[in-house]
């Protein structure tokens, strides 16, 4: 289908301005409708994009360009290949249940919030989608101000010092790629993905424009130790931006790392790895480690994300066919099961009004479905084979394995540590006498909110089993990103030339 | 027949099939789901009886591989999903299936009423199509997936009674202590897969690891590395020192549980392991003699734990412990017949032990020992069970156990004929933990059923749901000796049932060849062979091992049986006429509280890993993302305040005046919005924003 891309992004923005055209007042049914058909248009819309995707084809695909400012040659062009197409998946499947999910619980100017689910929803597609330097650059900021409202008007008590200290984090990154982007654009004389990809750059220009690209990506991600923002923004947004952020959100960062940071500046991108592996290895055993301290869920969860986000950029600047795939498998892994896991903080809070963990406990005898999910899905987060989560971490420390041992040995550590918080918190608030009145009245799952995390704990399920689909769909893709930056992916399987790998 | 291990899979996918359908609709049948899971386990354990017949009559036999390639898992590696059967495969189908069955069984009435029945049998399914995943893996990726599952079932089943939260501790123990060992395990498989790369696009299949470490083309490190990581997952696994203290804090499951997984099957799993790659361990002399040692000091020091417990549950945990280093003992001595033959044996006694425990605590609501007593009579079928399985714990003569255990100690003998120090230490060793085995499961057997009945419950024997299982468990608890013994012919037999085809030639052990005294292995590879011919030739030139049905050896007959009537003698002494004033085992000054102690390691681990990491050093993290990182952050923040603040009223007011760039970033600007954040402005500021960006791109689409 022509424009598919257009159309997708078209979508979600076309609800946003119907939502806006509704008369004030108006009955908040008309806005859940609108709100649903929009997103479940919009996933539509990206599943008939991968119809229309070949697989095995690792350049970028249904390609379209329209004229944007004609004066400085910035176009409006998108195209996929295997990872944005998956991201986008990702991004349009979650939106709808994120917008169900949230109903209950919103109830104060549910249009605005709508309204901001749907253009956020947007302009994250359009992030992925970009090929124009700055198409991608006004995309990426421009998810700030819908994520900004979110958090700032639909959160808890603290939102405004939260909602700040996001922006500015995120903001201050995103001016020094802004930088690197009018640079690059002077060197290239165009926006173009390609024209950029064809300059030479020396290794001094490489150097600091890779820096800053990364260090406006490191932040989004988050990585140690610019993550700070991340708890503050989790525990203060609700639930449906929870979910958002560490879906969608957070992969910005490290989709921006592979799409941009790695082809565009190869000898940075190499000189500079194991610095990131480093960092990405403090962060995966620091994010863990603070996450067993923590009282409050939410933030148990959201210092996960950093734990987790580390191997997906472990994976990533590993270099190796084997661990740069799987970090994209990851990315959408973590997706799932941090979405869920937030999904199911949102729906107990909404009968608790706390995220306490010390609040709860003995619950799985009220709730056993809930119990049985939450389980479910933290198995999935500390990778048990069988699941998700296994698929991609054990795929990326076997690749990081070959190009930086110690990266790898130190890295599979945060899976003990992940197995010590998680079931350390489920076993406190799930496990053990059910005591108080407010554990004993608390109610099981209802069937809407089943159904909203029914398509996640399949594909929780489902790609731990069968993991061939996505990688399929992203190893020509991220072949094509290492040979730009040098790295051999054909496998080679001369007995003679390899006898002795170890060396 | 022969096509049954086509279709070997099939007992595999039973147990999960059951599993489903008793999580679906079990509650609404009228045995809850238990029909289920009996139906399921009872055509796999016929299957797996004729698959067990199969390769066992004609053994030695190639083994059947049936893989697909199921996933790619990026940069050319696959993911295979297959099964290998071979002897080694069908001896743990056989002994998975019938320990699983009988368990299926006993529940029944153990479980009767018990508020998660339901539950409970579609985890025992659970486990078993766990179980069997990893033993009928063709490669090691699917073995671990096998190896995590099995682990998480045992997290659910220890944690059964998790209303009390001792039991959930168990648990998180549990899993948290054998997921230190899976680390291991996993970047030890990514080891050896990485050495493998470049040889075959399916580097985890477990055959061709094999084949490479036995042709040469795996680098010592790589096999070194690989194996003494791979090992510590079977540390924590199979419960050997220092990773044991999960295992008798596991007994908080229910007796059937510990039957089935913390005896039986799952803490076997890491032998098993070992014995699968035995190909490759046998490469290196260092990490055969880790493995050695580590199990001697296991199956030496493990037991004496056992001397000073009063819960009969943990008597027999200890006891396992102390079994399984024998198992792991005897692998680092090249006693791979002897080991797995003990794995097979021990499954069936270790069994009937805590399924008999499990009756007798039926029986007396108490799993203390100095709670039962006098129940010879009360208990007559358990007590005549228990009394055999004991026996064969404690390798009396022509019982199960005297033929697997006096295999490995003569595995330990014709190892030290070939110069290892090692050998050594497993006979003699070994030989005094079995004087330990025997001491403390008479002291089990004088309490539990001699003397006055001091239990507050009048006994009574447990009904034939639970009698059968003891009684069949009886019968295989002395039989499965006979596979592989004196009276057993040359062939077919345990030992060429379960041989490892890839060790066919000669020079199994390449390290030997440097020694001083060579030491080949010849014919099939295994060590199994009688003494006699060892003893012949150790100290004189190459010692050469022949493969064959053990014979008799008097001599060591001789010591076992006085140890064994030694330690019997001594704890009819001590406990013959009931419990003792006090119990001479806690009357021993240090040593008592040495073991009482249980020489310090679970205080060890908790002040000196768990304590610190949550307390410490988790703390010092949380405030230092608090403090500094967000200190550092908010100091930026002031300063761009100020920075923008000053560029406001110098600049911005003074020199430009009124221009709106430098404004944008100053407080001023942050204030206003967020005080219209606050007075509700927001749904036209979200609305303007909306409405402008869907006029840009409409522009921008028209304007093409």
């Amino acid at each position: 289908m022509a424009n598919i891309l257009t159309i997708t992004i078209a979508l979600p923005l076309l609800g946003a301005l119907a939502l806006a055209f509704l008369p004030e007042g108006s009955d908040d049914r008309a806005i859940k409708v609108v709100g649903v058909v929009a997103s479940a248009a919009a996933f539509v819309a990206s599943l008939v994009a991968l119809a229309g995707f070949e697989f095995g084809d690792g350049g970028f695909q249904l390609e379209e360009s329209f004229a944007w400012i004609p004066a400085i040659g910035a176009n409006f062009s998108l195209a996929v290949d295997g990872v944005s197409l998956l991201l986008i998946l990702l991004t349009t499947l979650l939106t709808p249940l994120i917008l169900i999910a949230s109903f209950a619980s919103v109830t104060d100017r549910l249009k605005g919030y709508v309204a901001s689910f749907l253009v956020l929803e947007a302009a994250v597609i359009g992030v992925f989608a970009a090929t124009d330097l700055l198409l991608f650059y006004v995309f990426f900021e421009f998810t700030l101000i819908p994520m900004y409202l979110i958090i700032g008007i639909w959160g808890g008590k603290d939102r405004r010092a939260a909602a700040v200290k996001f922006f500015l984090y995120t903001l201050l990154g995103g001016l020094l790629m802004l930088v690197a982007v009018l640079y690059l654009f002077t060197q290239a004389g165009s926006f173009g993905y390609q024209d950029v990809l064809a300059l030479e750059l020396s290794q001094t220009e490489q150097r600091w424009l890779f820096t800053a690209f990364a260090l406006a990506f490191a932040v989004k991600v988050p990585l140690f130790p610019v993550h700070t923002w991340l708890p503050d923004a989790h525990t203060e947004a609700p639930t449906g931006g929870s979910v958002f952020l560490a879906g969608v959100l957070l992969k910005m960062g490290t989709f921006g790392l592979l799409r941009y940071a790695l082809p565009f500046f190869p000898d940075a991108t190499v000189e500079f790895a194991p610095w990131l592996l480093g960092i990405s290895v403090v962060g995966i055993l620091y994010g863990a480690i603070v996450a067993l301290m923590q009282s409050d869920i939410k933030k148990l969860i959201a210092y996960s994300s950093v734990s987790h986000m580390g191997f997906v950029v472990l994976g990533t600047f590993a270099l190796n066919a084997t661990a740069t795939s799987a970090s994209v498998v990851q990315m959408v892994n973590h997706g799932l099961s941090t979405g869920a896991l937030f999904l199911l903080i949102g729906f107990l809070y909404e009968r608790r009004h706390t995220r306490q963990i010390s609040a709860f406990g003995g619950l799985a005898k009220r709730v056993p479905i809930m119990a049985g999910l939450w389980l479910l899905v933290s198995m999935s987060a500390l990778a048990l084979p069988g699941l998700n989560g296994f698929v991609g971490e054990f795929p990326i420390l076997l690749g990081t394995f070959q190009t930086n041992r110690t990266a790898a040995v130190l890295a599979s550590f945060g899976a003990v540590l992940a197995a010590l918080y998680l079931l350390w918190a489920y076993q406190r608030m799930f496990h053990g006498p059910l005591e108080g009145a407010d554990n004993e009245n608390t109610s099981d799952l209802k069937r809407s909110e089943i159904g909203v995390l029914a398509p996640l704990v399949i594909l929780i399920v489902a790609i731990g089993l069968y993991p061939k689909p996505m990688f399929d769909l992203v190893e020509p893709a991220v072949d094509r990103v290492l040979s730009e930056v040098g790295v051999d992916t054909t496998l080679d399987l001369d007995p003679v030339a390899s006898t002795d790998a170890e060396g | 027949m022969e096509a049954l291990l086509e279709y070997a899979y099939v007992v595999v996918l039973l147990p999960l099939i059951s599993a489903a359908a008793i999580a679906a609709f079990g509650k609404q049948l009228p045995w809850k789901g238990a029909e289920l899971g009996i139906a399921a386990l009872g055509i796999g354990w016929l299957m797996s009886v004729g698959i067990a017949w199969q390769t066992f009559m004609n053994s030695p036999m190639e083994p059947v591989e049936e893989f697909f390639r199921w996933s790619p898992l990026g940069g050319g590696f696959v993911f295979e999903l297959g099964m290998l059967v071979d002897g080694l495969t069908a001896m743990m189908l056989l002994l998975v299936t019938t320990v699983s069955l009988m368990v299926h069984i006993y529940s029944r009435e153990y479980m009767k009423g018990e508020v998660r029945f339901t539950y409970f049998y579609a985890m025992l399914s659970l486990f078993t199509f766990s179980m069997l995943v990893l033993v009928i893996a063709n490669n090691l990726l699917q073995a671990v997936i096998g190896w995590e599952l099995v682990g998480l079932c045992s997290f659910l089943l220890i944690g059964f009674y998790w209303e009390e939260k001792s039991n959930q501790d168990a648990a998180n123990k549990a899993f948290l202590t054998t997921k230190f060992g899976d680390v291991g395990l996993i970047v030890g498989v990514i080891v050896l897969s990485a050495g493998m790369f470049g040889l075959t696009d399916t580097p985890f299949n477990i055959i061709e690891i094999n084949q490479a470490a036995t042709d040469g083309l795996l680098s010592t490190s790589t096999i070194v590395l690989g194996m003494l990581l791979i090992f510590l997952g079977c540390i924590s696994k199979s419960g050997q020192m220092p990773l044991h203290v999960w295992l008798p804090d596991a007994m908080a499951g229910p007796t059937p549980v510990s039957a089935l997984i913390h005896a039986a099957t799952m803490v076997t799993a890491g032998v098993f392991l070992l014995a699968r790659l035995f190909p490759v361990l046998a490469q290196s002399a260092l990490v055969m003699g880790v493995i050695a040692i580590v199990g001697v000091i296991t199956l030496f020091f493990g037991g004496l734990l056992a001397l000073v417990q009063d819960d009969l549950k943990k008597i027999l945990a200890y006891s396992t412990i102390s079994q399984l280093g024998y198992m792991v003992a005897a692998i680092g001595v090249g006693g791979y017949t002897a080991s797995i033959f003990h794995l097979f044996t021990h499954g069936f006694f270790k069994a009937l032990l805590f399924l008999g425990a499990g009756s007798l605590i039926h029986a007396v609501h108490s799993n203390n020992i100095s709670d039962m007593g006098g129940m010879r009579k009360a208990m007559p079928h358990t007590f005549w069970t228990f009394i055999i399985g004991s026996l064969a714990l404690a390798g009396f003569p022509l019982t199960a156990g005297f033929f697997s255990k006096d295999e490995i100690l003569i595995a330990g003998e014709i190892w030290a004929g070939g110069g290892f120090l090692t050998g050594n230490l497993v006979y003699w060793i070994g030989l005094a933990a079995a004087g330990v085995t025997t001491f403390y499961m008479a002291r089990a057997c004088f309490l539990v059923f001699a003397g006055e009945n001091r239990s507050h419950h009048p006994p009574h024997e447990s009904g034939k749901q639970m009698v059968g299982p003891l009684m069949l468990l009886a019968v295989l608890s002395v039989a499965s000796g006979y596979l592989l013994s004196p009276f057993s012919p040359d062939q077919p037999n345990f030992e060429t049932w379960t041989q490892t085809p890839i060790l066919d030639g000669d020079a199994v052990y390449p390290f030997t060849v440097d020694e001083t005294v060579a030491f080949g292995v010849q014919g099939d590879g295994v060590i199994a062979s009688s003494g006699s011919v060892l003893a012949a030739e150790a100290g004189d030139g190459p010692v050469s091992v022949l493969h064959g049905v053990p014979s008799w050896h008097p001599d060591l007959l001789a010591i076992v049986l006085v140890i064994f009537s030694l330690a019997v003698f001594l704890a009819w002494r001590f406990y013959g006429k009931g419990l003792p004033e006090k119990d001479p085992m806690l009357q021993m000054g240090p040593v008592t509280r040495a073991l009482v102690a249980k020489y310090g390691f679970d205080d060890f681990g908790y002040r000196y890993i768990v304590v610190p990491v949550r307390d410490v050093l988790s703390r010092w993290a949380t405030t230092s993302s608090n403090t500094y990182i967000d200190g550092a952050v908010a100091g930026v923040g002031k300063a761009t305040k100020s920075a923008a603040m000053a560029t406001y009223r110098t600049i911005d007011q003074k020199v430009i005046d009124g221009a709106v760039n430098g404004s944008a970033l100053s407080a001023a600007w942050w204030s206003d919005r967020l005080k219209r954040i606050q007075s509700g402005d927001v749904q036209r500021y979200a609305g303007a924003i909306v409405a402008g960006v869907i006029v840009l791109v409409l522009a921008f689409a028209a304007a093409r």
